[in-house]
């Protein structure tokens, strides 16, 4: 016989799919973007240096950490350790000094990412764990760093209303001026929460949830984190990532509409008073709900179990804005759905094919 | 116009049909050497009944039954046996074989037609499908007559013949659709009289129109299926064409139901209606490797070399050679390995048709358990292969797995997928038979 060519061997199947973990990281950083464009709008260019340190602080570590641990080294520019430190910056108020998102993102990948075996073996969402740690570390920076949302006018950056709320009807509360770099969820603290002030309730519900306030919460002309505030450029990156298949919409579909029914039932000064709108635009939800929950690796693999996670996020982050600590429950509630992942994963298995149902 | 059916889950991959779908098939003559692989059924390989020096006609018993999971083997052409070998095989790493070097292909039929098969007595069906050493031609292999002999107690009310062919790059079902299509409707309605069925159907993918057509107008009742891949797997056709799932574990025949595949109603009317028994089959050779993609009627036991010297040739770039499709074939060290009764391709493939092999860790992105037409959490199952806890691979329902590709296939970290499980198959079985023993 003549001779015959000798190829390589392997196993099945031969042929993928294009859209491999890189692909899936950079793109969810391109979704990014038009939410930095709005940040740099609003909050000048100290937020983009911020979200700047941020990154270069979370590649970094990863770099240093699998250098440190002999792993192969370019994994850090897979693209997960950017996504990392920007969403760590976009979850800082643009009012603190530029080592605070540092040393989170820091934290962030050294200790929630690689301490526990690096990409897809963390527990916790690590942007989420450690904006957590910053929280828990710099409660003042983190909570009074809020900066006035600005606009460029006439050649100029300047201040515009604080916390989107029309001032005409709040300037006459006499404690509410001290809040003139605050946040539309900390106006809701302290008025609907344990030790508000009920009495104002009425007249603070109808200024937050009324039309200008929305609209100012939907462009992002409010008070907030980074990255968070402008909605319009979040669901222009979500819708981004729809169209190129990355987003699986079972976890965001299912976390939002859990806020906006709790938010409903009890996101107002009453109950059956809320405005699920409000809650929906107001604080991380929009940036949590399509680029945090969303995070793979923290959130369950079973399809019923992903939607699970998302109604018990959406149902902890009311709670949380209602009678927690904190004027926003977005980033605790998905840490706290993190930690139940395993759990759900455990009990949503999937019934097999032909193993329940039979003869049809 | 039927509706569109489908089962639930899979992936679509492109298909790359239209290297070979216009290409009407070419019939090879017969190579100067045959290898005559002895093990291209599933099951027990026939037991050689001829020794090197012996003269043998076209559609002589080469290899004897050996078995009730088994076949005879036939030779495909008149010649003189050289040496009996184990060779490399297509489908799996090696195998007995009979090499002949071939004289002529002349010769009549080998058996007495039967013309009137409707009137014939089925169990002398079942004995001729047998003989003509039938299996399924869609690439399992399977013993046709077995599937024609269900055990008693069991009532069979449903035929599918299938014609999905859903691997990305095959068109030999979809050319013998469109050339064969009498014979086709023929060899299906013999199968529906043996296992008296009134009302058989041949799925067929929607991307093959001209296929759906021609057979609809010669009066066969085609079910639509949507272009999906598993669409063809046995299991999963059932569910998209007549509703029933088959129980894991079981088979088709537990739910009333028999599969066959297009290419095995053809050899099945050849053998009744020509006399003739399974020596030929028509297989695609494709792939960006190869310069003139196409599809081929060859006899058995012609190399892959003959093959890709008839589509002309290699390309400069050829990564990876293929026998069957790219989602479930395997891949061949060498091309002298011969052609059996289930080689549905040869694929030539360029390095940028084949996956990169870089793997990542599972990043738990759940994309094959939304795949998986089982219902199965393929990346746990992976795992636990991995770390080698064979236990909890068991549970996972490892065993369930059919090996379609499919997650691996959609996995963003490049993860192989099919080959963990396919290890956790092995060791859960091991342990299966331990705890029994």
């Amino acid at each position: 016989m003549a001779e015959n060519r000798i190829f390589d061997l392997a196993v099945s199947p031969h042929v993928g799919s294009p859209q491999k973990t890189k692909r899936v990281m950079w793109d969810v950083v391109i979704a990014l973007i038009p939410a930095l464009i709005a940040a740099f709008w609003f909050f000048g260019p100290k937020a983009l240096m911020l979200v700047g340190a941020s990154v270069g602080a979370a590649v970094l570590t990863e770099w240093l950490c699998l250098k440190f641990m002999k792993r192969p080294v370019n994994f850090a520019f897979d693209g997960s350790a950017v996504v990392t430190g920007l969403l760590l910056a976009y979850n800082v108020p643009s009012g603190v000094p530029w080592w605070l998102p540092v040393l989170g993102s820091a934290f962030a990948i050294a200790v929630a990412k690689q301490a526990f075996g690096g990409l897809g073996h963390n527990i916790v969402n690590p942007a989420l764990l450690g904006r957590a740690f910053l929280v828990a570390s710099f409660p003042v920076l983190m909570t009074a760093g809020w900066v006035a949302p600005m606009e460029w006018r006439d050649g100029q950056h300047i201040e515009v209303q604080a916390c989107g709320v029309p001032t005409g009807n709040l300037s006459e509360i006499g404690e509410l001026d001290a809040l003139s770099g605050a946040t539309p969820l900390n106006v809701l603290k302290q008025t609907f929460g344990w030790e508000g002030e009920p009495e104002r309730a009425e007249e603070v519900r109808e200024s937050l949830f009324s039309k200008e306030s929305m609209k100012n919460l939907f462009m992002g002309r409010i008070g907030g984190c980074i990255g968070e505030t402008s909605v319009i450029m979040l669901l222009l990156g979500a819708l981004y990532l729809v169209l190129r298949g990355v987003l699986e919409l079972r976890l965001p579909l299912s976390y939002l509409g859990s806020v906006a029914l709790f938010g409903w039932l009890f996101g107002g000064p009453g109950w059956l008073d809320g405005n699920p709108l409000f809650h929906l635009f107001a604080g991380g939800v929009i940036l949590g709900g399509f680029f945090m929950i969303t995070d793979m690796v923290t959130t369950p693999v079973t399809k019923k179990g992903r939607i699970i996670f998302g109604i018990g996020a959406g149902l902890l982050t009311m709670v949380i804005r209602r009678w927690g600590g904190y004027p926003e429950g977005c980033s605790y509630s998905i840490l706290l759905m993190n930690l139940c992942t395993p759990l759900i994963d455990r009990y949503t298995k999937p019934v097999s094919f032909g193993e329940v149902k039979k003869n049809g | 116009m039927s509706k569109v059916k489908s089962f639930a889950g899979g992936t679509h991959p492109p298909g790359n049909k239209g290297l070979s779908c216009g290409a009407a098939v070419v019939r090879l003559p017969a190579p100067e050497v045959v290898t005559v692989p002895l093990c291209q059924h599933l099951g027990a390989p026939s037991k050689p009944v001829v020794k090197p020096g012996d003269e043998v006609t076209k559609g002589s018993v080469i290899g004897e039954q050996n078995g009730f999971i088994s076949l005879p083997t036939h030779s495909p052409v008149n010649g003189k046996v050289l040496r009996i070998e184990n060779v490399p095989m297509p489908h799996m790493r090696s195998g007995p074989a009979v090499v002949i070097k071939t004289e002529s292909e002349d010769g009549e039929n080998v058996y007495e037609p039967i013309a009137d098969w409707k009137n014939t007595e089925i169990p002398l069906l079942v004995s001729r499908i047998k003989e003509a050493g039938i299996c399924g031609m869609g690439g399992a292999s399977f013993p046709t007559y077995v599937k024609l002999s269900p055990p008693p107690g069991v009532k069979i009310d449903t035929l599918i013949i299938n014609g999905v062919e859903c691997e990305p790059y095959l068109t030999a079902d979809h050319r013998l659709m469109l050339e064969k299509a009498d014979d086709l409707i023929t060899g299906m309605n013999i199968l529906a009289h043996v296992l008296g069925v009134s009302d058989p159907c041949i799925g067929i993918e929607v991307n093959k129109p001209d296929a759906i057509e021609l057979l609809e107008k010669k009066g066969a009742r085609v079910v639509r299926l949507k272009v999906q891949y598993p669409q063809g797997a046995e299991k999963q056709l059932i569910d998209a064409a007549v509703g029933r799932q088959v129980p894991a574990g079981a088979l088709p025949l537990n739910v009333g139901v028999v599969v066959q595949n297009v290419g095995t109603c053809v050899a099945v009317a050849d053998a009744v209606c020509k006399g003739m028994p399974s020596i030929r089959r028509i297989t695609t050779v494709s792939g960006l490797g190869v310069n003139k993609p196409g599809n081929f009627d060859v006899c058995v036991g012609t190399p892959v070399s003959t093959l890709i010297e008839a589509a002309g040739g290699y390309k400069e770039d050829v990564k990876r050679l293929i026998g069957g499709g790219p989602m479930m074939g395997m891949a061949l060290f060498t091309d002298g390995v011969p052609v059996t009764k289930g080689t549905s391709g040869i694929l030539a493939m360029a390095s940028k048709e084949v996956r990169d092999t870089a793997e990542g860790p599972c990043i738990k992105c759940g994309k094959c358990v939304d795949v998986c037409p089982l219902n199965l959490l393929p990346c746990t199952i992976a795992t636990a292969s991995e770390y080698e806890k064979w236990e909890d691979a068991e549970k996972a329902g490892a065993l369930n797995c059919m090996a379609c590709g499919t997650c691996s296939y959609v996995c963003p970290s490049g993860r192989y997928l099919v080959h963990y499980i396919k290890r956790a198959q092995n060791e859960v079985r091991a342990l299966i038979r331990a705890r029994e023993a």
